[in-house]
């Protein structure tokens, strides 16, 4: 309410971590709520753009995922990862759910993730996605093409074998090839 | 790893993004809980799907959304709870009351002195405790007596079970009422959208002009039908119309497909100074194919079948 009433002279929360915003979100601060929807937002929309390919259901997601967040905080846990990075895969787990039309198969608080990119800060951000991209673009062209199939499209490894008319052990190898190329090329 | 089940990387990927069947994915699960090598790995590859899922093209959502999530936000607004003090810091200020002089009600009327407090309250409490102790052991523990505790158990842990139910059905209600709160938003606004393009189709006001090849003869009445056979629905646009005298009108018809089915009227219309007129979405019955469409000139009030000459005519 002070802060509200400009009566209070802390930092702004769009200046704060990760971790003070969820706090304060868990406390019914609407600020935190919208400094964190500034700092991810372009990264939700996009993820889940580039699955679904349509602007209204993207938007549909966009606003799901952040109202997760704000009904349930607690569910992200600093030690499982960066929030950034969460979101990202929770918006294209949630992205492909709606793609298939099927409920959220799995709770999003059962995921933990080993990430010490911070994209919090959008210079790190930045960096990384460019990275990746410059990463992604020198694999060979049927690694990528696998991953996109499974990742972006959701396609299971049978539909992808079927499509490309690979065997389906070459499928998994090679989602699981340009993942490692992706791994060792950013922890270099 | 387990030694009964091997999990390969291949497969964990693949459950990361849920990409396995139903079975697959519990079985991966069952699996994954067991071995603290494959969390390792599986969270490592969350990591990597998250870094790949960065390399989306960024967009930047519109600025609605924003106002969108925050009305919502607004809409579920948290109680936020209110810290109590605890115990020690309610006896301390009691504590205080007494040094400065005050008392506490059942002190003064009791009558125990401040210092003597403490031993008093101690004293009460024990005094009630084997006051019920020897209560306890005294009444007589028949049938009904040792079932008893068991009921009262067995009814908290079915008001427990209720309870639990109710606050899943609750939060399923919330999500299912946000989501719907957000899909109204959308329709509202898809609503106002297709009501601009109609009022600014229909709006007497609205200048229209019709392009030709310039140094053409001069233009033709003409006129244009849009129709959707399944849903009934039919825009129709004409220009360059000759005024018609004040009794009369101008009237649409469907002429449907098939033989021995008479035309049906689709709306009347006169045209605006400049010979322009519209009809848009006239009262139709869904699931009609057209043959044709035509204008005839009607009496004022319109005609129940076409009257000869047809004006305009398409098909």
């Amino acid at each position: 309410m002070f802060r509200e009433m400009g009566l209070v002279n802390s930092p702004t929360p769009s200046g704060q971590d990760d971790a003070t915003l969820l706090a304060l979100v868990e406390r019914g601060d609407e600020f935190a709520m919208a400094a964190l929807f500034d700092r991810y937002s372009k990264i939700v929309y996009s993820v889940a753009l580039r699955v679904l390919r349509d602007p209204a259901s993207a938007e549909d997601v966009l606003q799901e995922v952040f109202m997760q967040i704000w009904r349930s905080p607690e569910r992200f846990v600093a030690s499982r990862g960066s929030l950034g990075g969460w979101l990202a895969v929770v918006t294209r787990n949630r992205s492909i759910d709606l793609l298939r039309r099927k409920k959220p198969s799995e709770p999003v608080d059962d995921m933990v993730m080993a990430s010490n990119y911070n994209l919090a800060n959008e210079a790190e951000r930045n960096s990384l996605m460019e990275k990746a991209k410059a990463v992604i673009v020198q694999l060979p062209m049927e690694q990528r093409k696998t991953l996109e199939m499974a990742f972006f499209d959701g396609l299971t490894h049978s539909e992808i074998a079927e499509m490309t008319g690979d065997p389906l052990g070459t499928v998994k190898t090679r989602i699981r090839s340009a993942l490692s190329s992706l791994r060792k090329a950013l922890t270099v | 790893m387990s030694d009964e089940r091997r999990i390969t990387s291949e497969e964990l990927a693949l459950y990361a993004m849920q990409l396995l069947s139903k079975e697959e994915m519990a079985e991966l699960a069952a699996a994954v809980a067991q071995s603290e090598e494959a969390r390792r790995e599986l969270a490592e590859i969350q990591g990597d799907l998250a870094a790949y899922a960065v390399t989306a093209d960024m967009h930047t959502p519109p600025a609605v959304t924003r106002e969108r999530l925050l009305k919502q936000v607004a809409r579920e607004r948290k109680a936020i709870p209110i810290d109590l003090p605890a115990m020690g810091e309610i006896r301390t200020a009691e504590q205080e009351t007494r040094e400065r002089g005050g008392s506490v009600l059942s002190e003064s009327a009791v009558g125990p002195s401040a210092g003597e407090s403490e031993a008093y309250y101690r004293s009460a409490r024990e005094v009630g405790s084997r006051d019920y102790l020897e209560e306890e052991t005294k009444a007589p523990r028949g049938m009904v007596g040792k079932v008893l505790p068991w009921i009262g158990w067995a009814v908290a842990a079915g008001l427990a079970v209720v309870t639990g139910n109710l606050y899943h059905q609750r939060d399923d209600m919330r999500s299912a009422a946000a989501t719907q709160a957000s899909q109204l938003d959308h329709l509202t606004a898809d609503a106002a959208a297709a009501r601009e393009v109609l009022d600014t189709m229909t709006d007497n006001s609205a200048m229209r002009v019709t392009l030709t090849t310039k140094g053409a003869t001069p233009p033709q009445p003409t006129g244009r039908a849009t129709y959707v056979a399944s849903k009934g629905a039919l825009i129709f646009l004409a220009s360059n119309l000759v005024a018609l005298e004040p009794a009369k009108t101008y009237e649409l018809w469907l002429i449907p497909a098939g033989e021995g089915q008479n035309p049906i009227p689709a709306g009347m219309f006169r045209p605006d100074a400049r010979g322009n007129a519209s009809v848009i979405m006239p009262r139709l019955p869904k699931g009609v194919e057209a043959k044709a469409f035509g204008v005839t000139v009607e009496a004022e009030g319109g005609s129940a079948t076409p009257t000869m000459p047809i004006v305009l005519v398409g098909e």
